[in-house]
């Protein structure tokens, strides 16, 4: 009785402010604001409110027999509740049908997990926390920055009690295996790995509205035999995208929320097809095998690695500065500053610097408020520069309050 | 082909651009180029190399040469040597004609006559018009007696000869730009050079210009129309050239070029107090000397800046390589650069750039730091995260070296040569 399960990522990350040198050490905000409320309403007014209206009304007309997930992070939870509390109510919405699951993440979409434990296991804590404050549920399955996995992120994260992890389902890693199957880390039977049909995902994602593409155009019920062709071969078909898909990538010219209506219907007329959470699915299969990754993967691009964040020296040189002010941000035990440093590790400003397809003009550049990767790492430096004299300034003040008490 | 400036001599980007473009292109093309002086040092095989400079009796018709003598002796309007070729060019313009030039002399003295004013080691000079109008019928002369399919020109010292080439052979006429006057005098000039750009490029069949940017001023500023010019960038010689390290315990920002309106000095005196502000120790080279630095030097003193720059004048190519090897940012803020080859160079010596977006440099190297001539913070800003942030540096110079290496002379050539060929079966 094969399972649909689909898992759609909401993410949006506090932008950057033009921050030029002249800035430094006397300008101590960072924030874009009217650059994030111009983003968030427009995502909001083409994604998320016409497909949450679009879900809500499927999973109200298929009574309980239509379920979906998703992550999101802490900076777009944040986000709605400043600027959008209609799109968060709506989000609520879901979560009392019963039939949404919400996943864990690390708070800040950050890849904190690659420079320290300690505040990747801070960020899924406070995440955590956020989703039983507004969704009431405590989440069981844990999503990565980006799908961003290996064998001891997985492990890792099973120590924290998770019961299953969400990856790419790689065809190296795979073989003739396929990915509509659970598998477990090697030796590690405490957790699961939910690995992504990436072909069935990208065909929405990426495809749908290609018209050089030979299925074009993709209906909901051409879509639904392809998945029902799994029958037999296979338990789970894990679809994982963003959810921007609807409406924001592919517009809604392109007919996505017409074929987003139909599509659990359709999936849903072969008898042996139903859908489940992530979580259900984990109770409702056992594991077929080890899923053996060493190097880190992710979803993004055709790599299918890190490249997109940690692919040139611009990268590397910011995420290592900005994670190397962690122990003094963590000393000045400022709940503020300790936020305005987190907010730093969102993975999109190092997105923002790859250099990567940057001669082609592509998707990076799409996702990208900066005219070229070098403006993106300037930007982000001079930042850092002025936080690093903020916790200069609050050392030094420190020393003298002490100063000024033995005397 | 017409040139103007050819190794050993040249005080530009021009030199350097005719002869790499020739070398390449003389493996598919017999070349003929007539330059006002060949110093010897540069000759290449399939390329026939006249020098006006040494040119032989043989190679002028008698019955057709008509030469005063009068012209050609002393008695010459010295104008004072400015260091600006460029500007007193404009001025003499406006004084004369070009035909007040027309010369009528015997055969032997005028060759002697010729040779001596070729001879001189400045291509420009006081007397440059005299040069441009003596190069023209020279050429033409010359160009009569040959046989060849197509004139190609390079720059307005030469149009006017290529124009007559074209009147008298019929053949397809090709006009390369590398500077146009509007860059060199400012945007809004209208004068007789411009006139003579003007007239040369609408009789043009083909235009080739250095770079999109020129391109746009080639239709904006002369209205041309734009289906005849193509975009030909310059080229580079390979080379890699080792770091140096220096020992001031300043960062140095260098500046290459004339001091002249053009090359933007005022933008460059505004950036430099501004990096200075938020990075104080750096030092500003200036390697160059024009009409502006009287003014640079002034307005540095006046406020107080003295500190922050090294006027370095006029450098010869080996002192400007050992410059650039110790360079940690190159700043090029041009008001207008056609192309800017020094970016280029710059960054074969691993050196990062900071340029003006009104440069065909900027187009060709997506991997330098671009700004509007005019934006100094932002100058600044650039120029302050390479001082500060190691990683940048390290980032762009590995990308623009690699940009570096698809830009060769052989791509150059080959664009060259698939209009050579569409003009030449076309006929």
């Amino acid at each position: 009785m094969p399972s649909i399960c689909f898992y759609f990522q909401v993410h949006q990350p506090f932008r950057l402010k033009h921050y030029d040198c002249f800035k430094i050490g006397h300008d101590h905000s960072y924030e874009d604001e009217p650059k994030n409320r111009e983003i968030l309403d427009r995502v909001s007014t083409k994604c998320y409110l016409a497909a949450n209206r679009t879900l809500l009304n499927l999973i109200k007309k298929h009574r309980g027999k239509f379920r979906i997930s998703y992550s999101v992070s802490g900076t777009a939870l944040e986000q709605m509740e400043k600027y959008r509390p209609d799109v968060l109510r709506s989000f609520q919405d879901l979560a009392e049908t019963g039939c949404v699951e919400f996943l864990s993440e690390t708070y800040y979409h950050s890849l904190s997990f690659l420079y320290s434990r300690t505040e990747f296991v801070r960020q899924i804590g406070k995440h955590k926390e956020k989703i039983e404050e507004l969704f009431h549920q405590s989440p069981t399955i844990f999503r990565n920055t980006e799908l961003i996995y290996n064998n001891e992120i997985a492990n890792f994260v099973s120590n924290l009690g998770y019961k299953g992890i969400i990856c790419e389902g790689l065809d190296h890693i795979l073989g003739f295996r396929s990915a509509n199957f659970l598998y477990h880390p090697p030796r590690n039977k405490g957790i699961i790995s939910l690995l992504k049909n990436y072909k069935l995902s990208d065909d929405i994602a990426f495809r749908f509205s290609n018209k050089a593409w030979k299925e074009w155009p993709l209906t909901a019920s051409k879509f639904a035999h392809w998945a029902h062709q799994v029958a037999g071969n296979g338990e789970c078909i894990n679809l994982f995208m963003d959810y921007e898909t609807f409406g924001e990538h592919q517009w809604p010219e392109t007919g996505i929320f017409d074929f987003l209506t139909h599509l659990p219907g359709e999936l849903l007329k072969h008898p042996d097809f139903n859908f489940k959470t992530p979580s259900e699915v984990i109770e409702s299969y056992q594991p077929r095998g080890e899923y053996d990754v060493h190097a880190l993967s992710s979803w993004a691009d055709i790599e299918r690695d890190l490249s997109a964040w940690l692919g040139n020296s611009l990268q590397h040189d910011a995420m290592e500065r900005i994670y190397s002010l962690e122990k003094k941000v963590k000393e000045a035990n400022d709940p503020t500053l300790l936020d305005t440093w987190a907010r730093l590790l969102t993975s999109d400003h190092f997105y923002y610097m790859s250099t990567k397809y940057w001669n082609d003009g592509d998707v990076h550049k799409y996702f990208s408020h900066y005219n070229t990767p070098y403006d993106a790492y300037i930007n982000f430096m001079n930042v850092v520069t002025d936080l690093e004299h903020v916790l200069e300034v609050r050392s030094e003040e420190k020393e003298l309050a002490a100063i000024k008490e033995l005397a | 082909m017409l040139g103007w400036e050819f190794p050993p001599l040249f005080s530009g980007g021009l030199g350097v651009a005719t002869y790499g473009m020739v070398k390449a292109l003389r493996h598919s093309v017999d070349i003929k180029l007539i330059v006002p002086s060949n110093g010897g040092s540069a000759s290449l095989s399939n390329v026939q190399i006249i020098g006006l400079n040494s040119i032989t009796s043989r190679e002028l018709s008698h019955e057709q040469m008509h030469f005063s003598l009068d012209e050609l002796g002393a008695e010459v309007h010295r104008i004072p040597l400015s260091v600006s070729p460029y500007k007193h060019v404009n001025e003499l313009f406006e004084k004369n004609k070009l035909d007040e030039w027309d010369l009528d002399v015997e055969e032997e003295k005028a060759v002697e006559s010729i040779h001596k004013i070729f001879s001189d080691t400045d291509v420009y000079g006081y007397n440059v018009l005299r040069k441009v109008s003596l190069y023209t019928k020279l050429a033409e002369q010359i160009a009569r007696q040959s046989e060849f399919d197509i004139v190609h020109a390079h720059d307005w010292i030469t149009f006017a000869a290529g124009v007559r080439i074209k009147k008298n052979s019929g053949k397809p006429l090709i006009l390369h730009v590398h500077s146009l006057e509007t860059d060199r005098a400012g945007e809004h000039t209208r004068n007789a050079i411009y006139d003579l750009e003007k007239e040369a490029m609408m009789l043009a069949d083909r235009i080739f210009s250095v770079s999109q940017y020129t391109k746009d001023q080639i239709t904006k500023h002369y209205g041309i129309d734009s289906s005849k010019i193509h975009v030909v960038h310059n080229g580079i010689e390979p080379g890699d050239t080792p770091r140096k390290a220096h020992q001031l315990r300043d960062k140095l920002v260098v500046f290459l070029g004339r001091l002249t309106h053009q090359k933007g000095p005022e933008f460059l005196l505004e950036t430099a107090e501004k990096v200075a502000r938020v990075f104080p120790r750096v030092k500003f080279v200036v390697a160059g000397t024009g009409d502006q630095f009287g003014h640079v030097l002034e307005t540095t003193a006046y406020k107080k800046m003295g500190g922050k720059f090294i006027f370095a004048g006029f450098l010869s190519k080996a002192k400007v390589d050992e410059l650039l090897s110790m360079a940690d940012v190159y700043f090029m803020p041009s008001v207008s650069e056609p192309f800017g080859i020094t970016a280029l160079e710059a960054a074969q010596h691993h050196v990062p750039s900071v340029l003006s977006s009104q440069s065909g440099a900027a187009e060709v190297m997506k991997a330098s730091l671009k700004a509007d001539f005019w934006d100094t913070d932002k100058y600044a800003n650039y120029i302050y995260a390479l001082l500060k942030y190691r990683a940048l540096n390290h980032e762009l110079t590995e990308n623009a070296k690699a940009e570096l290496d698809a830009l060769t002379w052989d791509h150059t050539a080959q664009k060259i040569w698939n209009v050579y060929q569409q003009l030449v079966f076309r006929n």
